[in-house]
């Protein structure tokens, strides 16, 4: 016990030094416009201690001010998996979605609904409502006795909770099956082929929905409902480790 | 003396007499319909030579309404006699119509004329399509301050009469710009032979003005002989009071600039939809529609984040009835962008609202890279001097320290596509479900224990099937009556639920109607026989076929 208590003071100790940061370097170099030195230094704060819905909004602000949409489209919609109510990176895609010229496909229903939460808490949640809710319904008839009226209860109302989790469910699973083009110049495709016929244009920092891969492409919907075939490197799927990926990288042979 | 007094004033009296001019004049028909032509005649007869008549449509005056002109005179130099020939329209309202008295003025003597009076009854018959008709096509509604009218002069030709020619269009129209767009068209083929003459006709004040026309066209009648031509000339007037107004000012929304009329935004076309940063395209928005296309203002459109916006000249096709606004802008950024808005109002006379035109943005992809830094400054006149300006953008200001250090990472996996995490449930939930299959099927089996006793009959039955069947082979009587008699007990105990060793015959012949009693008899009686006395069992031997048929018999019972 007391070593637990030690443990939770450390950490309402190093909280509150959290809230007594100063500015960091990066923040003023974005302050003054130098959004390369900002960008270089929030993706080594970011692999150094790992990401936060802050630092990757912060960071898609600096990499949109630098014209790269793709990245900032992805810190954008990478940090509301991690805080769908982020205002930093709600803001930014709204500013994308207006004036900047790309393209989202409208959230359905399901998916504003799940936006609520993180669509692993959606899963924990419902996970959680199924076993109580099995378990009042199992219990009772291992131990052979009659459910007792709280036992009615509870069932019902993880049932109820239950049922309200699986739009949320629904609604995460079409949110994580995006991704957002990372190319320039990129031409929809009729068919998963090196040659394949373009059929519509699609450019950097559009997020699309997609759906199965063949032959190194995605089949991808785009926000005005033209389905077509992508090579896989020319997106970057949303739900990713940390930082966008470096596609002017070359491979290591 | 007083004859020659006498003589004198008859002299003088002959000479007075002499000197009055006589003056008549005839209308044909006499009596006209309601815009029938008409012809007018005036002959004069003077006791002097007349000579040619002078600017005799200077000073005749027709009523509102009635067309006339002078078609011709006959004069000759050597006559005190002199007609005139009128021709005219009579007006389209029933009446008596006077022609004020006027001076026919000849080279050597004024005559003056007499008030001509023309009737005009419906009762006349007269058949309009018959004859050459002129038709003014303007609407007959409140015109406003600043808009384009267009209306057109139509004269068409009828039955008996084609119109070939159109002159000395004339029009007073106060408080308005008039002009002629279109002179001597030909009519459409639905209004069949004649021309039109178009207009456009702009109010500049508010009030009621008036509208004059009045022109003459050329006719030619259908029957003219190889020897004549028949063309002569028929007149036509309109006048029309119009009402002006100036456009509401209530409603009237911010961005109105002038539009007045039916507009539709048709299509915004770029000359190029794939530039590279910095270079400039044109912005082409085409309007479409009827109203005073030319006194459009361009919409304003400013400068943003992407868009360098330049203005640019523009030109309009008149005949097409459509205006182009055209602008250069030169995008900043490179990406998906959308060209920037462009909207007015305008303001419908027929519906008398205002209503909004906006051309929708078109999609232009820009390539190139974006330069270092890319910031719209909007200057405030107000600000203090050396304050930093504000950068006009939609993106909200980055707080990357904000949350916890401790909940830092995002997942590489989400936790519906971890196979752990779903195999462990589906692991759980089947043995949390075997568990409570067995649970229940022990209870239900504890609720009915003659499943199990009529499990056990019939594996017992079976056994002794097949016992009887290896001790009649053997020819062990004894043995195959007693595993019959026993299965027989513990099925029918079975069936009865009671105890299989308290089984008799008749319970035997309770389960199993119509069973042999001698068979019975002689089964137990080899089974159990032997118990009681030595040769008893040996009396009788049952019939081992139909003792298995009654053991089967039992085991489809149970």
């Amino acid at each position: 016990m007391k070593s637990f208590a030690c443990l939770l003071l450390c950490w309402m100790a190093s909280l509150g030094a959290a809230e007594d940061r100063v500015v960091s370097a990066a923040e003023t170099a974005y302050a003054k416009g130098d959004y390369a030195t900002a960008v270089e230094q929030w993706s080594e704060e970011a692999r150094r201690d790992g990401v936060s819905a802050g630092l990757l909004s912060a960071l898609g602000n600096a990499e949109w001010r630098l014209g790269r949409k793709g990245r900032a489209m992805v810190c954008w919609e990478r940090a509301l998996l991690l805080d769908p109510r982020d205002p930093v990176a709600l803001a930014g895609i709204r500013h994308a979605l207006a004036a900047g010229g790309t393209e989202r496909p409208a959230p359905t229903w399901a998916e504003t609904y799940a936006s609520f939460l993180t669509e692993d808490t959606w899963l924990i949640l419902a996970t959680t409502f199924f076993w109580v809710a099995t378990l009042c319904v199992v219990i009772p008839r291992l131990r052979r006795r009659s459910a007792s009226e709280w036992n009615h209860r509870t069932r019902v109302g993880m049932l109820t909770l239950l049922a309200l989790c699986i739009p949320g469910l629904w609604g995460g699973r079409s949110l994580s099956a995006r991704a957002v083009v990372r190319k320039t110049e990129v031409s929809l495709r009729l068919t998963p082929t090196l040659f394949g016929e373009p059929l519509n244009g699609v450019a950097e920092g559009d997020v699309v929905r997609t759906d199965r891969p063949l032959n190194g492409h995605v089949r991808v919907t785009t926000a005005d409902g033209k389905a077509g075939w992508l090579r896989t490197g020319e997106i970057e799927v949303i739900r990713g480790a940390t930082l966008p990926a470096d596609l002017d990288q070359k491979a290591a042979p | 003396m007083r004859r020659f007094l006498a003589s004198t004033m008859l002299l003088f009296l002959g000479l007075i007499a002499q000197a009055e001019d006589r003056v008549s004049w005839e209308i044909t028909p006499r009596v006209t319909a309601p815009g029938q032509p008409f012809r007018l005649q005036i002959i004069v007869e003077s006791d002097i030579v007349l000579g040619g008549a002078q600017q005799v449509d200077k000073e005749i005056r027709p009523p509102r309404g009635l067309a006339l002109r002078l078609s011709g005179q006959i004069v000759r130099s050597d006559s005190n006699e002199a007609t005139l020939n009128f021709s005219g329209v009579a007006p389209d309202q029933e009446g008596e119509y006077v022609i004020p008295g006027f001076n026919l003025r000849f080279a050597r003597k004024i005559i003056p004329v007499t008030p001509i009076t023309l009737i005009v009854r419906k009762s006349a018959a007269y058949r309009r399509t018959a004859q050459a008709r002129a038709e003014l096509v303007l609407p007959d509604r409140t015109f406003y301050v600043g808009e384009l009218i267009r209306g057109a002069i139509h004269l068409r030709g009828g039955d008996d009469e084609a119109v070939v020619a159109s002159f000395g269009l004339e029009s007073v129209a106060e408080g308005f710009t008039f002009a002629v767009t279109a002179d001597r068209q030909p009519l459409p083929t639905e209004l069949g032979q004649g021309m039109r003459t178009s207009f456009d006709l702009t109010p500049i004040r508010e009030g009621t003005s008036e509208l004059s026309l009045r022109g003459t066209m050329l006719i030619q009648n259908m029957d003219s002989t190889a020897f004549g031509n028949g063309n002569r000339d028929r007149p036509f007037t309109f006048r029309r009071k119009l009402s002006v107004e100036h456009v509401p000012e209530r409603g009237r929304p911010a961005d109105w600039t002038g539009a007045i009329g039916t507009f539709t935004a048709e299509a915004v076309q770029v000359s190029k939809d794939r530039p590279e940063v910095g270079e400039p395209i044109r912005l082409r928005a085409i309007l479409t529609g009827t109203g005073n296309l030319d006194r459009l203002i361009p919409p304003e459109v400013p400068s943003n984040e992407f868009w360098d916006v330049l203005p640019a000249t523009e030109r309009r096709r008149h005949a097409e009835e459509q205006r182009f606004f055209v602008y250069t802008l030169v995008p900043r950024l490179p990406g998906k962008l959308l060209t920037p808005a462009l909207r007015f109002s305008t303001f419908n006379p027929l519906t008398k609202q205002f209503s909004r035109i906006e051309f929708k943005p078109v999609e232009v992809t820009v390539t190139g890279n974006a330069p270092a830094q890319v910031d719209l400054v909007t200057a405030d006149p107000s600000a203090p001097v050396g304050a930093k300006p504000k950068a006009a953008t939609g993106l909200a200001a980055p707080a990357p320290q904000r949350g916890s250090a401790h909940f830092r990472g995002v997942p590489a996996w989400s936790l519906a596509s971890s196979g752990a995490f779903w195999s462990s449930n589906a692991l759980l939930l089947t043995a949390l479900l075997s568990l409570t299959a067995v649970a229940l099927s022990l209870g239900y089996l504890a609720a009915h224990p003659e499943i199990r006793r009529r499990r056990r009959a019939r594996s017992i039955v079976r056994t002794a099937l097949s016992t009887t069947e290896s001790a009649r082979r053997r020819g062990d009587r004894p043995a195959f009556a007693l595993a019959a008699v026993h299965a027989l007990q513990v099925g029918v105990a079975a069936l009865l639920d009671t105890e299989e060793a308290a089984m008799t015959q008749g319970d035997l012949e309770r389960v199993l109607p119509g069973v042999s009693r001698p068979l019975l008899d002689g089964l137990f009686g080899q089974a159990y026989g032997e118990r009681f006395a030595a040769e008893a069992g040996a009396t009788g031997s049952p019939n081992e076929e139909e003792t298995l048929a009654l053991l089967r018999r039992l085991l489809s019972l149970l």
